[in-house]
């Protein structure tokens, strides 16, 4: 296993954690290269509903075009005026951009030393950017790895109250394919999450 | 860096290996190609994330 680069104690199922958060984050930014789809086309899960969802996400991707995934891609989230889904926390929790869970999740983000991009319009609270954030604050991309009980807060006031929910959506939505398994494996993964954090 | 008890942390890592999490192979290739894209774009203050057609529909959004 790599991330050799490392100094911290960071475990591997946590470094495991992290790679699962980062290729949510890849595929939710925008629709995969075809490399990416190579990839994913590479990796193999076992019988539990994670691998489950990774096995399907292998299918599809093994049989999938860059183009197409990126017209399902367009359909979800960019619409003609807007897509079938909106993937920002504050939209899921109030119906509106730009309310408080947003504000709240600034206020965390300075504390925990991450900044948004120049380049980025757009607000914080979109599922691809919490789940980057997620996976850099397991690992340590913004200084120091964080703890189990800091990455319990920040996992259950940003994430743990909509992220099933917008996967969910996803998994269901009537322009999935590709989207459906990368659905079916966010929720799966958030289960496991929540019960693992219920350990911490 | 893991606090609580190293009991309480081995349970947790077992179940997240029981869960899944470690019978997944290729997410690492997967992760190390999304920070590869990521580095190749300047990056300020550390963290960097970018979603550029979700701007557009950002904006259509926000307008009404």
């Amino acid at each position: 296993m790599g991330e050799a680069k490392l100094a911290l104690p960071v475990s591997e199922e946590d470094v495991l954690r992290a790679n699962l958060y980062r290729l949510l984050a890849a595929t939710l930014r925008a629709g995969p290269s075809r490399q990416d789809l190579g990839m994913f086309a590479d990796m193999h899960g076992d019988d539990t509903p994670i691998g489950q969802a990774v096995s399907a996400i292998t299918r599809v991707a093994a049989k999938s075009s860059p183009e197409e995934v990126s017209r399902e891609f367009h359909d979800l989230f960019i619409g003609v005026g807007r897509g079938e889904l909106v993937p920002y926390g504050s939209y899921y929790l109030t119906g509106f951009l730009h309310e408080k869970p947003l504000a709240r999740l600034r206020n965390d983000m300075s504390r925990l030393g991450i900044e948004r991009r120049d380049d980025v319009a757009e607000p914080e609270d979109h599922i691809a950017a919490l789940c980057e954030m997620m996976a850099g604050l397991i690992v340590g991309d913004f200084g120091e790895a964080l703890d189990l009980e800091e990455q319990k807060k920040f996992f259950q006031a940003h994430i743990a109250s909509w992220a099933k929910h917008f996967f969910t959506d996803l998994e269901g939505a009537r322009s999935s394919v590709f989207y459906a398994c990368i659905g079916q494996l966010g929720a799966a993964f958030m289960d496991v999450e929540d019960q693992a954090f219920l350990m911490v | 860096m893991a606090k609580g008890s190293d009991k309480v942390a081995a349970g947790r890592r077992d179940f997240l290996k029981l869960a899944g999490v470690s019978a997944v192979t290729g997410t690492a290739a997967v992760a190390a190609g999304s920070v590869a894209a990521e580095a190749a774009a300047p990056v300020e203050g550390g963290a960097g994330y970018q979603e550029t057609d979700h701007v557009k529909t950002y904006y259509k959004l926000a307008a009404f």
